[in-house]
């Protein structure tokens, strides 16, 4: 079953399409990986659908509604999380603050109740800092719950990013680019990480560079070039696809991973 | 620090300045004045400083303490209402003119958002001087009463300040608001209200994506900021019994960023110690007074320069921190 | 009515001149000058003195302020902004910067100059009739061609010189500007000595008309907000739009609603940004 379709999606800078007319489903509880090569689009779509850019046609439907171009905090409430690529996180608080911060989507309390310090507030400060622990222990990095978040290795960010997004309790989750920047040993845990997540019965979109990553852990991959949708099928389809091999032809074989 | 220590030396600190300050000044009217006036411009300071918090500058805080004291003095003097409340009325006629201002301008880039709120000083200034049947323009509004007697079921709460020692009843009612507001302050730091504005302050797009309605939030800290501003500006009016168009201005609200950035950003009381030192140090070199702008903006220039990220940065290297995507590297097309 | 609109020419293009340099600062190192009016102030300063006390011609009196704002452009970069953006690239620190340096200009303006109004004889003498019932003094008709000509001209040495292609690419994008081989910190000090230059001529020309006094700058400085707001924040032609469209208002409120039309103005301009957030021309 669809829980997200995307529907002939096009985003245009001035004359040129970042993305353009490009239509797929994303299923409930599967990983779904958008690749293609530098320029492809990738990063464009990625923001459309989280709707920290407002498209410029087509739509993006969540469960039935449309919620393109709406607004960032609007999407997120619906279930709709996204993580960053660059090591976004709050620097000076703790790794354990970060977490519980972003279950804020969760709180009951109104803004009144937090200045009160009502007993609702109370409550679900407690909850959710008794969920942030569950998470990052969840996901390795429980041992490091009262280091500075800026202090972390990259690795270890990118695990509180997926963290913070897991606080928010998505239905489906946004990974921009998990695996850039990881050496194997790195990109192996944050694999185990994204398959985790979706054990959870969390349905995961990733926009990944890594292609190697992508054909591991990917039920289905969609492939981009140029802003064009070029190629969408499991991994071993990908693999064989004319389309896309030649999409990246001139690149390194290594790079497909084939 | 538990929690009941940090409650008893507040509650020390506070016995401290209600008690200490008048026995020192006993005798010497001005200096308790000087006080006086240093914590109804502490009150005022609060709220530019949560704006800081959020990582906005408000250069129009003065605005909103003329519109804060021009309504406390019409309610008084025009419509006869009680200086008691007056003095809420005033905090949020300046909030009412806050949000009007913030929910179309908090969405877009800081630098909009302080070029309005110094404009908003400007235009207040003229706005009192040329509206001359509510403001009674450039001759300003004199005579404010003194606050009356404020009693709830014939129970007198607040006795008529005539009847007391003016100096003093005015100290105490500075020491007041200023206990209140500091006090409101560090509450809504300390709670997840705090948590969130500095969720703004660090990384907006962030707070965003767990679902925090950003524009809304700052709206918030802008409606607190301005309150102060209103109630700060009714404390001035009835404590120099008159208003003038320049009672503040400009100058004061640029003043206002400096008293926060001395004072220390990341500090909830760092406004308080700024305005505090800066205002009585002042007072004590008393012979440099024509150069004080002059001497302000040395300070606030050379703190920029070799501070550039706030005294804070020798305390804590917390506020501020270089957030290279906050500047694109296009600032515009030409 | 005729004469309203001739009165809005008059304003709006020595406006249209501080604006240009206020955006070019923008566009080019993302620094919202706090600090601008004082420029233009400076320069009326400069003139009333080479012109209106020591005598030289008024021509004599432009070049000295062109020279004098153009090399204060340059100390704000070198010994100011350039230092603070290398450590901080946050508005909040530039911005900051730029209020204390407007303290500080206007501080030592008291100090210097007092707080009296300074006015100069007039330049030219004799009034211009245009049909019917509108009037400009030759002193005014002169300020408008100047006006125009340095707008033409910035225009020109934007548009067509090696400096002027340099810093459009610096504004398009700083960091390709550099790979491309554009010396940035000699552009930025350019970008600071054209625009603090510009603020001075139009400080300079004006008082040949209205005088100067120490106080006027926060006030200039708040005009060309609002005309970089109403024109789109960084856009050269919005700078242009923005400082007719400001005079017209002013011109128009004077003569509609004399003593509140700034207030008129300031209102509109809410309810404008709330419409049209980035201005008439600004990017998106």
């Amino acid at each position: 079953m669809a829980i997200m379709e995307v529907v002939k999606l096009t985003k245009r800078f001035g004359g040129l399409a970042a993305v353009n007319n490009v239509s797929f489903d994303v299923h409930e509880g599967e990983i779904l990986s958008v690749i293609g090569p530098n320029g492809a689009g990738k990063s464009t779509l990625f923001k459309l659908i989280s709707s920290f850019l407002p498209a410029t046609s087509g739509k993006v439907v969540f469960r039935g509604e449309d919620i393109t171009s709406q607004k960032p905090h609007v999407v997120a409430r619906k279930g709709v999380i996204r993580t960053f690529q660059e090591t976004t996180i709050f620097r000076d608080m703790t790794v354990l603050d970060n977490v519980v911060v972003a279950h804020h989507l969760h709180s009951k309390a109104s803004l009144i109740g937090f200045f009160l310090g009502t007993r609702v507030a109370r409550d679900d400060e407690a909850g959710f800092r008794r969920s942030a622990e569950e998470i990052i222990d969840f996901l390795g990095i429980g041992q490091m719950r009262d280091e500075a978040a800026k202090n972390l290795p990259h690795g270890h960010l990118r695990a509180l990013g997926m963290a913070m997004g897991m606080a928010a309790a998505p239905k489906i989750l946004l990974l921009d680019e998990p695996f850039a920047g990881m050496n194997a040993e790195e990109t192996e845990s944050a694999l185990g990480m994204v398959r985790g997540i979706r054990g959870r019965g969390i349905t995961v979109l990733l926009v990944e560079h890594d292609m190697p990553a992508v054909m591991k852990v990917s039920d289905r991959i969609v492939v981009l070039n140029f802003g064009e949708m070029i190629a969408e099928g499991a991994p071993s389809e990908i693999q064989e696809n004319e389309a896309v091999i030649e999409a990246y032809l001139g690149r390194e074989d290594e790079e497909l991973g084939i | 620090m538990t929690r009941n220590r940090k409650i008893t030396l507040a509650a020390v600190a506070i016995a401290l300045y209600l008690i200490g300050v008048p026995w020192l000044c006993a005798g010497r009217n001005y200096y308790l004045g000087v006080v006086t006036t240093a914590s109804g411009l502490a009150v005022i300071c609060a709220g530019v400083w949560l704006i800081f918090y959020i990582g906005r500058i408000n250069i129009g805080q003065g605005a909103f303490a003329l519109i804060g004291g021009y309504a406390a003095a019409i309610a008084v003097t025009k419509w006869g209402l009680s200086f008691w409340i007056a003095m809420p009325f005033a905090g949020l006629a300046s909030m009412l003119v806050g949000m009007l201002i913030g929910l179309p301008l908090l969405r877009l880039k800081g630098v909009y958002f302080s070029m309005i709120t110094l404009s908003l000083t400007e235009t207040a200034r003229l706005a009192a001087q040329s509206l001359k049947a509510v403001t009674n323009g450039p001759n300003g509004i004199l005579n404010i009463p003194l606050p009356g007697e404020l009693s709830i079921f014939g129970v007198t709460v607040i006795p008529d300040f005539a009847t007391l020692n003016k100096h003093r009843a005015l100290f105490y009612l500075g020491a007041v608001l200023l206990v209140v507001t500091y006090a409101v302050i560090h509450r809504v730091v300390n709670s997840r209200l705090g948590w969130l504005f500095r969720s703004l302050q660090q990384n907006e797009d962030l707070a965003s994506s767990f679902g925090v309605n950003v524009p809304m939030l700052r709206v918030i800290a802008f409606a607190i900021c301005t309150f102060f501003a209103g109630v700060g500006g009714a404390f001035f009016v009835v404590m120099q019994q008159s208003i003038y168009p320049a009672t503040f201005a400009v100058q004061d609200s640029t003043y206002f960023l400096l008293y926060c950035f001395i004072g220390g950003l990341g500090f909830v009381f760092g406004p308080l110690v700024g305005t505090f030192i800066l205002y009585m140090g002042f007072e004590v070199l008393q012979g440099f007074k024509e150069y004080q702008p002059l001497l302000y903006a040395l300070l606030m220039i050379g703190v920029m320069l070799w501070l550039p990220n706030g005294l804070l940065s020798i305390r804590l290297p917390k506020f501020l921190p270089p957030k290279t995507p906050s500047r694109p590297a296009s600032g515009g097309d030409i | 009515m005729g004469q309203v609109l001739m009165n809005g020419i008059y304003s709006g293009v020595q406006y249209s001149l501080i604006a240009l340099g206020l955006t070019l600062i923008f566009s080019l190192m993302n620094v919202m000058n706090f600090a601008h009016g004082q420029l233009y102030v400076l320069g009326g300063f400069v003139t009333y003195y080479v012109y209106g006390i020591v005598g030289l011609p008024f021509a004599v009196a432009l070049f000295a302020a062109a020279a004098t704002l153009a090399a204060v452009g340059v100390l704000f970069d070198v010994l100011l902004f350039r230092r603070v953006l290398a450590r901080s690239a946050r508005d909040e620190s530039t911005m900051l910067l730029a209020s204390g340096s407007a303290l500080l200009l206007d501080s030592l303006f008291i100090i210097f100059f007092g707080e009296k109004h300074r006015g100069v004889p007039p330049v030219a003498g004799g009034v211009l009739r245009i049909g019917q019932g509108i009037f400009l003094p030759y002193g005014r008709a002169l300020i408008i061609a100047l006006s125009v000509i340095l707008i033409a001209a910035f225009i020109l040495f934007m548009t067509y010189t090696r400096w002027g292609r340099g810093l459009r690419a610096m504004a398009q994008d700083r960091d390709a500007a550099r790979l491309m081989g554009v010396n940035v910190a000699r552009y930025s000090m350019l970008g600071w000595a054209i625009a603090a230059l510009l603020a001075g001529l139009a400080g300079a020309m004006l008082v040949s008309v209205s005088g100067v006094n120490s106080g006027l700058g926060t006030w200039i400085s708040i005009k060309a907000f609002i005309m970089v707001m109403i024109g789109g924040a960084g856009a050269i032609p919005g700078a242009i739009i923005g400082g007719l469209v400001l005079g017209m208002l002013e011109s128009l409120g004077a003569h509609f609603m004399s003593g509140s039309q700034y207030l008129a103005i300031f209102v509109a301009l809410i309810v404008f940004l709330a419409i049209r957030p980035r201005g008439l021309l600004g990017r998106q």
